[in-house]
């Protein structure tokens, strides 16, 4: 029983697993997008975006799932995406939003003075940017970056609303058979996939400690 | 003819006027100081001649070439600032070194940069990097700090963080040396080792522009003066001269009460 | 007018999930859900839905794991009163069933966005459904009934009695609006099945479910064989949920009523033991 529940879970974990991935794929590149668009020198750009993560940060992810499945054919009569597709689609705007303000955050952190003497020792702007702030933007973004994949994993947990059969989806069938504790088993599976997690960026940051 | 000549250079920020009217001369292998208290427009000037501020009025010439003029917008074209911006070397004040690269690295990555941009440069890579780590190695043991070649700015004190950035500023043979009061973020028991290695510079001949609050040295170690207030140049002559029998009296009352502070 | 309508019905049901998905409890919100709904699905089905479904070859039926009328075989394959029933009326439409399992709060707003064809899955005919889509003539029987533990289920025979007690009951069921015209708090949950578990857990004293379900998966023999159920609430009939306006409506009881005649239809209530609960046509 435990391994019949197990292989079913695991095949839960396999769209949870899907979900986190190609949502760090996207939102990652798209948040650094965001970031910049948050920090242009155009005022009207900048306003959108900022209105734009303001409203995605300031509104819950579940709501902004129901809208992204159902508002289409609710409010325009379109055919529905599909419910992964739309489940993804939420997620990496969401996360996108929420990881630009981490750059936004780590990109300003850099002292002037670094962009400074780059540019008197004659670089361009895209030499400073990949040969000096990079890594050190990197490093310090890495742990509000863990603290978002970790929570990134769990609110995958959310997508049920809209019929993705995740884990906890697939957990909580059983409930209905008057099996309780494969809901709270899937705990075990969030905790193995967020150990990881913990580690590998426990190296990053051991990794980039070389410098201050 | 002069290395550096400024002319009429202006600057503000909104209403206020941070240079009014600065025009000076350089010579080459002179060693400048310009002194004056906090507030007033010493660090703008060296800004300006950097191109980190744009004057919003006068000239820069260098050896006789305009860089720049704020009449003619086509000398202020960004792609010919990176150039001509390698005529000045700039040491600052909180010395800005890159921490992830060590000392050596952080002496040779702007001239490898450089080096990467010639058309021959994928031929001899081998050999010119080879010469770019010989030079840089040099100019570290210059500032006495061949032993320290492969730690990063954490691992460094405060005063050799600083001559690393000079050695730094040196790699790329920058027509005038530009320090932004390079002792002021030290502890007092380091700023000799900086000193020295300035005056040992002076002594080689180097042209340099040094914003200082360090009476004695700038007396000591420059040729010519620049006593500056409100954005405007009081006083200006040999070094000596300023600081022992200054012409103005805002210069004596500033001298005076800088004796009194130290 | 109509985008109108539809934008502040969109804002609406997802406020009422949200405020069921929270928490739950309050039971005023069960009213405007309703509203909310019908208005979402006032327009949905334009031209003939049976066309719509028979270009696209397949029906797609949205449900919960629902024993007896909807469930899995060992073999994964969907089965039950309910289920079997549907593959029937699909065969029927000459267009194959996909059983689709859905988040039970959003059953409307399934149906009215395409997302399912047909909710068909015990469902109880309410003010809420038959507001919200269009219902066929009813097919089964069935009430809403207390469960406690089966020791305590001697005190408990009348409605009087039940006031001291803590309830769980699936939000917006038939069971809800029970307790809400008693007067009974409770907290919500989104299942049956999940309502189940609190009284199973002891997390709360009783729960309110459907007397079908309660036949089917309480009692010896079963998951739950230490609970039992007590009072009835009321009676009340199952119906299939179309779209608003939809012709299929017709059609099922068309449909529905052949295949009554023919003994179809006992004869697959007898397989999953509710051949007692289906209404004679």
């Amino acid at each position: 029983m435990l391994l019949s529940v197990t292989l079913t879970l695991l095949e839960g974990l396999g769209t949870t697993l899907q979900l986190f991935a190609l949502t760090l794929l996207l939102a990652l590149p798209l948040g650094l997008v965001i970031a910049l668009g948050a920090m242009s020198r155009l005022t009207p750009l900048r306003w959108f975006v900022s209105m734009v993560v303001w409203v995605v940060r300031g509104t819950p992810l579940m709501i902004q799932i129901l809208i992204i499945f159902y508002g289409p054919g609710l409010l325009f009569d379109l055919p529905l995406l599909p419910r992964f597709g739309a489940a993804l689609l939420s997620f990496i705007i969401n996360y996108a939003c929420y990881f630009s303000e981490i750059y936004r955050g780590g990109i300003q952190s850099i002292p002037k003075g670094q962009y400074e003497a780059g540019e008197v020792l004659g670089m361009t702007r895209s030499q400073i940017f990949f040969k000096v702030t990079l890594i050190q933007v990197i490093k310090r973004i890495v742990p509000p970056m863990g603290n978002e994949f970790i929570t990134l994993v769990k609110d995958t947990a959310l997508v049920r609303v809209i019929s993705v059969y995740e884990i906890i989806w697939m957990g909580e069938s059983y409930i209905k058979k008057g099996m309780i504790w494969p809901l709270f088993y899937t705990a075990v599976f969030y905790l193995v996939v967020n150990g990881i997690l913990t580690l590998l960026f426990r190296w990053a940051e051991k990794k980039l400690d070389y410098f201050r | 003819m002069p290395v550096l000549e400024v002319k009429n250079i202006e600057k503000h920020f909104g209403a206020t006027h941070v240079l009014e009217d600065i025009s000076f001369n350089l010579e080459k292998g002179q060693a400048l100081a310009i002194i004056g208290s906090s507030g007033s427009g010493k660090t703008t000037l060296l800004r300006c001649l950097n191109f980190l501020e744009t004057p919003d009025r006068g000239q820069i010439l260098v050896n006789g070439e305009t860089l720049f003029d704020a009449a003619d917008p086509s000398t202020q074209r960004e792609a010919e600032i990176r150039r001509k911006r390698l005529h000045f070397g700039l040491v600052f004040q909180s010395f800005n070194l890159f921490p992830q690269y060590t000392a050596l690295q952080n002496v040779m990555l702007a001239k490898q940069l450089l080096a990467q941009e010639q058309p021959e440069y994928k031929a001899r890579k081998k050999e010119i990097n080879a010469e770019i780590e010989a030079e840089g190695r040099e100019l570290l043991q210059r500032m006495g700090l061949a032993d320290r070649a492969n730690h990063y700015p954490h691992q460094l004190s405060g005063g050799q963080q600083q001559r690393v950035a000079i050695a730094r500023a040196l790699a790329l043979h920058p027509d005038i040396l530009c320090f932004d009061e390079p002792t002021s973020a030290l502890d007092p028991e380091l700023t000799g080792e900086v000193l020295k290695v300035i005056r040992s510079l002076a002594e080689q001949k180097t042209t340099m522009i040094i914003v200082t609050h360090e009476m004695a040295f700038a007396r000591d170690v420059a040729d010519q003066i620049i006593f500056m207030d409100q954005g405007v140049i009081v006083e200006q002559g040999p070094a000596r001269e300023v600081i022992e029998r200054p012409k103005q009296e805002r210069t004596r009352q500033f001298l005076a009460r800088y004796a009194q502070e130290h | 007018m109509r985008k109108l309508k539809k934008a502040v019905s969109l804002i609406l049901t997802v406020a009422m999930t949200l405020s069921f998905a929270a928490c739950g409890g309050s039971s005023s919100t069960v009213a405007s859900s309703s509203a909310a709904s019908a208005s979402a699905s006032a327009s949905a089905a334009a031209d003939s839905d049976m066309s719509y479904v028979q270009d696209k070859g397949t029906l797609v039926v949205g449900m919960t794991d629902f024993a007896p009328m909807d469930y899995r075989d060992e073999n994964g394959e969907w089965i039950g009163f309910d289920a079997d029933m549907a593959k029937a009326f699909a065969e029927y439409l000459g267009v194959e069933a996909e059983f689709l399992e859905i988040n039970w709060d959003n059953k409307l707003m399934e149906l009215d966005t395409k997302g399912v064809d047909v909710i068909w899955n015990g469902m109880t005919i309410t003010d809420e459904v038959t507001n919200g889509a269009s219902v066929s003539e009813p097919y089964c029987n069935n009430g809403q009934v207390v469960v406690v533990p089966a020791d305590k289920a001697a005190d408990y025979t009348d409605t009087e009695s039940l006031s001291g007690l803590t309830f769980a009951v699936e939000n917006g069921s038939a069971g809800a609006e029970q307790l809400d015209e008693l007067g009974i708090p409770y907290v919500a949950k989104t299942t049956q099945a999940d309502a189940l578990m609190e009284v199973a857990s002891g997390a709360s004293d009783a729960c309110v479910i459907d007397l079908l379900m309660a036949g089917a998966m309480i009692g010896e023999g079963t998951s739950y064989p230490d609970l039992t159920y007590t009072v009835q609430l009321n009676s009340e009939e199952y119906g299939v949920a179309f779209r608003k306006g939809s012709d299929l409506t017709d059609a099922f009881n068309t449909f529905w009523k052949e295949a009554y005649d023919e003994g179809t239809v006992m004869e697959t209530a007898t397989t999953y033991g509710v051949q007692e609960s289906v209404i004679e046509k």
